[in-house]
């Protein structure tokens, strides 16, 4: 544990502010979503062999696909690619997880377990962006369909995973630097994040519930793959 | 592009429209791509055109995004470079989205099912040709398709009498083929179990179809009936994403079947008759549907299981396989029944891979078929499901739809597959056990010798028979020599004087010279164009009685044809021609009396 310099109390006071504020703009983002825009409904009966499937598997099926990848040919062909996907993804839990440890229960960070088990997912995740940013920049197919949004929010991720990783055992024998760096961009992030593709977990939900609800309704979801080739 | 930029009357309006077609479903997928990639290689016009990004679907689909953004989320609206927003504001800005939305994607929605964030691609891709032909921007065949199917109530724009004419037909050739005089395909009985819907392809290019389906309906012992008036089950709204066309139409087949009566609605093999009618059909009718719906696959198989026809599957021996429809696997989960139909129909049924839900599009999908300004892409795009087929080894590929017996019949020609196309129908029908009428003696003092009617095969007939087509002189015009050889060695063995030609010049010059009683024409020959040739025989007055029978391997050349202002051919027959279908569409176009005649 340190003693936290003012301008890192202050940025640690500041960060409360934008999560706050990100929070706002996601009740109204949800608001203005689920109110502007009418759920379509299915009249029909029901298709597929019956029992089989059903508009409530299809959700569930399709809100676990995240878990399963072998449900989909497009991670099932590339495992590679889906343990990256899992791999940025614990980072980024790691890394928000560590937002609130250091301020509310920085005791933990004593136990060095638990940084280990912070460290390594954060570490990782920042090797995956550093990845990711040479996809995005390099490959034709990813450049043709990025957005400067789609640039930046990669580099502000990778960066303050940068960050996070050496904020995580919480010391200041070498400075405060990166605590005011990870905090700093953690707070920006936050007040940044509703207006980029990041907040693309708010949406995730619905659309995975919506497109669950119909291909289980169709007798779709879940995917039944027939025999593997002989 | 800037949104204050003074739009055209069209773009305008297409975005207001967007306002209100926009659902929540829709606005998710609009919100949720996180641009990964993932999508990419799930496509198959991106496999057939490695290096081209802008077939990927997440480009595809932000070409429609971006307008979202630009007019409805208001990141896009603060931000609109930053988050890749952007408006139309010229109608070449629409022409450009047109020829993405029409000609680049067949709505086959593998993408979606490949999506980790369930971004349902298709399914606003179909939204936005909606917009577009709301203010009449789409492929000219679009166009004319849809205005056959709002103003005949069938999409190929078939006249009640010709499909009367063919239900006729195909009465008479069952009667014959089964030797029952009272075999009957019942039109407009009222009160009967099963009322039955067709593609008008069927009457138009594939009437064997029509009668196999009777075939069966007769072997099960069904109560059953076609409507004369809203019998076609496919809906070209799906295709152009006009949901007053998808409304109206299914509505029009809906009313037909409530009119009789009827206690189910089975739908022919079509992948998008059937998606339209029973699942998006009460849908877009807004209205509930009191009776029950099923897909002739599923009724085929019941009667099978219940005994209710026999079948022997060794009358079907050759390796056949199976492709999905896109319709009917990735949006109404009907694919466990047509495995199960061809084992119990076909000795040798073999996988293709990938299959089902994760099957590739025929290349036929979302309407293509009637879009010949996309044709080459089409077939360019077909690579993928060429190498699928080819690896199969089978002889025979079956699919349960319409548009992909013309989208793979495309592919098979274009990439010399080697491969037959079929439906489930015909193996089916090809497979029936039908026991044989026993004639029994009446009032005879002595106990009753059973005989056994013996079919008389058409064409081959008794000693002494007259050949079907004797006495008739036929011109076969087709440049393939093989083909040439074929129809008129068929024509020929049936009795027919043939006349040859192999390029446009030809035909118009022996059509005057020899005046055949039928010419049999391929749309794709050197020389004049075959559309030419057709328009100047229609206008001939001298050649007045000529009948034509269409014979082609490229169903996307029939508006060479179809579209003209002179009379229609008496008949069409696809390639690969058969013999049988051959035959019997040569004698129904030697019947057709025209009333101006």
């Amino acid at each position: 544990m340190h003693e936290m310099s003012d301008l890192l109390r202050v940025i640690h006071t500041l960060h409360w502010y934008a999560l706050a504020f990100m929070g706002l703009v996601y009740v109204i983002r949800i608001n203005w979503f689920v109110k502007r825009f009418k759920a379509g409904g299915e009249r029909q009966a029901a298709t597929g062999i019956p029992g089989r499937t059903t508009p409530k598997k299809g959700i569930l099926y399709s809100w676990g696909n995240v878990a399963m990848p072998w449900s989909m040919e497009s991670s099932r062909t590339r495992p590679f690619f889906y343990l990256q996907f899992v791999a940025f993804h614990l980072g980024v839990t790691a890394a928000i997880l560590l937002l609130f440890i250091i301020p509310l229960g920085p005791g933990l960070l004593e136990n060095e377990a638990v940084v280990l088990a912070l460290r390594i997912p954060i570490g990782a995740a920042f090797l995956v962006g550093l990845g990711r940013m040479v996809r995005r920049f390099g490959d034709k197919y990813m450049r043709a369909i990025s957005s400067p949004d789609d640039y930046f929010s990669l580099i502000l991720l990778t960066v303050w995973f940068f960050f996070a990783f050496l904020a995580v055992p919480n010391s200041t024998a070498n400075g405060e630097w990166h605590l005011i760096g990870y905090f700093l961009i953690a707070t920006f992030f936050l007040a940044y994040v509703p207006f980029s593709k990041i907040s693309h977990y708010l949406y995730y939900p619905f659309t995975r519930y919506y497109i669950g609800k119909s291909l289980g309704h169709r007798g779709v979801f879940p995917i039944l793959r027939g025999p593997a080739r002989g | 592009m800037k949104a204050t930029q003074e739009k055209s009357e069209k773009a305008q309006k297409l975005i207001d429209r967007m306002g209100e077609k926009l659902n929540r479903q829709m606005a998710g997928s609009l919100l949720a791509c996180v641009h990964c990639g993932m999508c990419t290689d799930s496509c198959h016009y991106v496999l057939a055109n490695p290096g081209d990004p802008t077939y990927a679907p997440a480009y595809k689909a932000d070409r429609i995004r971006k307008i979202f953004k630009r007019h409805f989320d208001w990141t896009g609206r603060v931000l609109p470079k930053w988050v890749g927003a952007a408006t139309v504001n010229t109608d070449e800005d629409l022409e450009e989205l047109k020829d993405i939305v029409f000609g680049k994607c067949t709505n086959c929605r593998r993408c979606t099912i490949n999506c980790p964030m369930g971004v349902d691609y298709a399914t606003f891709n179909r939204m936005a040709r909606g917009l577009l032909v709301s203010v009449g921007v789409m492929p000219e065949g679009v166009a004319v398709v849809s205005k056959d199917q709002w103003e005949t109530g069938n999409q190929m724009g078939v006249l009640k009498e010709d499909y009367l004419d063919t239900l006729d037909w195909m009465e008479e050739e069952l009667q014959e083929e089964l030797e029952d005089p009272t075999l009957k395909i019942p039109v407009d009985v009222p009160d009967c179990d099963v009322v039955y819907s067709i593609n008008p392809r069927e009457v138009k290019y594939d009437p064997r179809s029509i009668a196999d389906a009777a075939k069966i309906f007769h072997a099960a012992g069904e109560s059953w009936t076609m409507p004369s008036e809203g019998w076609d089950m496919t809906n070209f709204g799906l295709f152009s994403g006009d949901d007053d066309l998808g409304g109206s139409v299914a509505g029009r087949l809906f009313e037909s079947v409530e009119e009789l009566r009827g206690k189910k609605l089975v739908i022919s093999e079509c992948g998008h008759g059937y998606r339209s009618t029973r699942c998006e059909g009460p849908n877009w009718a807004k209205s509930d549907v009191p009776f029950e719906m099923e897909s002739s696959v599923n009724t085929m198989l019941r009667y099978i299981k219940e005994g209710r026809i026999k079948v022997d599957k060794t009358r079907n021996p050759e390796p056949v396989t199976f492709h999905d429809s896109c319709n009917n696997a990735r949006s109404c989960g009907l694919f466990e029944e047509p495995r199960e139909l061809l084992n119990l129909v076909c000795m040798d049924f073999r996988e293709m891979y990938p299959n089902r839900a994760e099957n590739y599009c025929c290349t036929g999908g979302g309407g293509a078929m009637s879009m010949s300004e996309y044709t080459p892409q089409r077939l360019k795009s077909g690579i993928t499901k060429a190498n699928q087929l080819k690896e199969t080894a089978a002889d025979f590929v079956v699919t349960s739809c319409h548009n992909c017996v013309d989208g793979l019949a495309d592919v098979i020609r274009h990439y010399e597959v080697g491969m037959k196309v079929t439906q489930l129908v015909n193996l089916v029908a090809n497979a029936l056990v039908i026991e044989k009428k026993v004639a029994v003696p009446v009032e005879t003092p002595v106990a009753p010798e059973v005989v056994e009617e013996v079919p008389v095969p058409v064409g081959v007939g008794a000693e002494g028979e007259e050949l079907p087509l004797a006495g008739r002189r036929i011109l076969v015009a087709d440049d393939e020599p093989d083909q040439l050889d074929f129809i008129s060695a068929v024509l020929e063995d049936n009795g027919a004087e043939i006349i040859r030609a192999t390029t446009g010049d030809e035909v118009l010059e022996l059509a005057r010279k020899e005046k055949p009683d039928v010419l049999t024409l391929d749309l794709h020959m050197p020389g004049r164009d075959v559309g030419e040739v057709f328009d100047l025989i229609r206008k001939d007055p001298e050649l007045g009685d000529l009948k034509i029978c269409i014979i082609t391997g490229k169903p996307e050349l029939r508006r060479l044809i179809y579209e003209r202002s002179v009379r229609p051919p008496e008949g069409y027959v696809d390639k690969p021609v058969d013999e049988k279908r051959l035959l019997v569409n040569v004698k129904k176009v030697l019947e057709v009396v025209h009333q101006d005649a």
